[in-house]
């Protein structure tokens, strides 16, 4: 399903994404990064023993994101954000975005869900 | 001096048929779901079918690219790259939209993904097909018939995949008839035909919605996190800190 929706809104293959998983990552945004061909937001999210591991999360590119409702400015450094993503198959800290709870409280999707 | 009269009023009659088909604006694509209208729906594409001497390859290509999928290593495509479509492809891009730019003798066609341009020049004769210097936009003129802007484009680059990814060769010609099916859902039906790799032309529809007010997002590809091996595959830039 994942698969399916992602299909229609990424301008070339995920398949470096294993989008059977869904890993939740709850962290502090250092980077938001509104680019093309993609956004980017880097999360640092602390582990077992206090280590923290420095997550590249990739999103749609900004025509996408703001056609699910995102803006440029919804992110800054130091926000704390729950996101659930698809981890490279590589194993690599590395992931695309599926859906993200903002510091205000929304959950935003990595594209317009359900609209014709 | 009767068919002087009656042949002018014709001519008026297909200038005003004309002047009232306007698709100045953004579209984005119509992928219909669930409550849509069937009818406003692309119709399904004709089958695709490859000469055998393409479609060996072709299938082979595909295989590999699942395969290297399958493994997270996607093959790049040229959008990896940040490398732009070219036709026909551009014409539906995931679900960027286009903006279609009517102008004195020329429609200009503008993508959001990748900021490509296409301008189809109005009431003009194509040229013979080796004339055109192979590019990703080719040479597109347009005319009206009726309610239905005709577009024949072709100097495509054989380098420049088209639809499906399928391959094509310096012979291909790309007909599209643009139409409102409503008065906010376009249809743009686009036949590729190319005697030296397809068996018969193959005909699909693109769908879109009219999106009034939408401004166009800019599209630099400025910020590529992606990259590509030695063999091909993708690969995301992942940093430490």
């Amino acid at each position: 399903m994942i698969a399916l929706l992602l299909a229609g809104l990424l301008h070339h293959s995920f398949a470096m994404f294993d989008t059977t998983k869904a890993v939740t990552l709850v962290g502090t945004v250092t980077v938001f990064e509104w680019t093309n061909p993609h956004a980017y937001i880097e999360l640092d999210v602390p582990g077992d023993a206090g280590a923290v591991k420095h997550w590249t999360i990739e999103l749609g590119s900004p025509s996408i994101l703001q056609q699910a409702g995102w803006k440029f400015k919804d992110l800054k450094f130091g926000d704390k954000v729950t996101a659930v993503v698809s981890p490279l198959k590589s194993g690599q800290a590395g992931a695309l975005l599926s859906r993200i709870t903002m510091p205000d409280g929304r959950v935003l999707t990595n594209g317009p869900v359900g609209r014709q | 001096m009767k068919s002087i009269v009656i042949a002018t009023s014709f001519v008026l009659l297909a200038t005003t048929a004309a002047a009232q088909v306007d698709l100045t604006g953004v579209w984005a694509p119509y992928r219909g779901g669930r409550g849509a209208d069937p009818k406003l729906a692309a119709p399904a594409a004709t089958p695709l079918v490859l000469k055998p001497q393409y479609a060996g390859p072709f299938e082979a290509k595909r295989k590999a690219d699942a395969d290297a999928a399958a493994k997270g290593e996607p093959i790049a495509s040229g959008a990896v790259a940040c490398v732009p479509y070219g036709m026909p492809r551009m014409m539906q891009v995931a679900l960027y939209p286009i903006e279609i730019l009517p102008t004195q003798g020329q429609i200009t066609i503008v993508t959001e993904a990748f900021s490509e341009v296409r301008r189809i020049y109005m009431n003009t004769p194509q040229l013979p097909m080796g004339d055109v210097p192979p590019g990703y936009y080719g040479r597109s003129v347009g005319k009206w018939e009726g309610d239905t802007l005709v577009v024949d484009t072709i100097g495509i680059k054989t380098t420049v995949p088209a639809y499906q990814n399928i391959p094509h060769s310096d012979q291909m010609r790309i007909t599209e008839r643009l139409r409102l099916v409503t008065k906010d859902i376009l249809h743009d039906q686009i036949t590729i035909d190319d005697p030296v790799v397809l068996e018969k032309p193959i005909t699909y529809t693109l769908a879109y919605r009219r999106m009034p007010g939408y401004e166009m997002v800019e599209f630099v590809c400025d910020n590529n996190r992606e990259y590509i091996d030695e063999k091909g595959g993708t690969h995301l830039r992942v940093r430490d800190r």
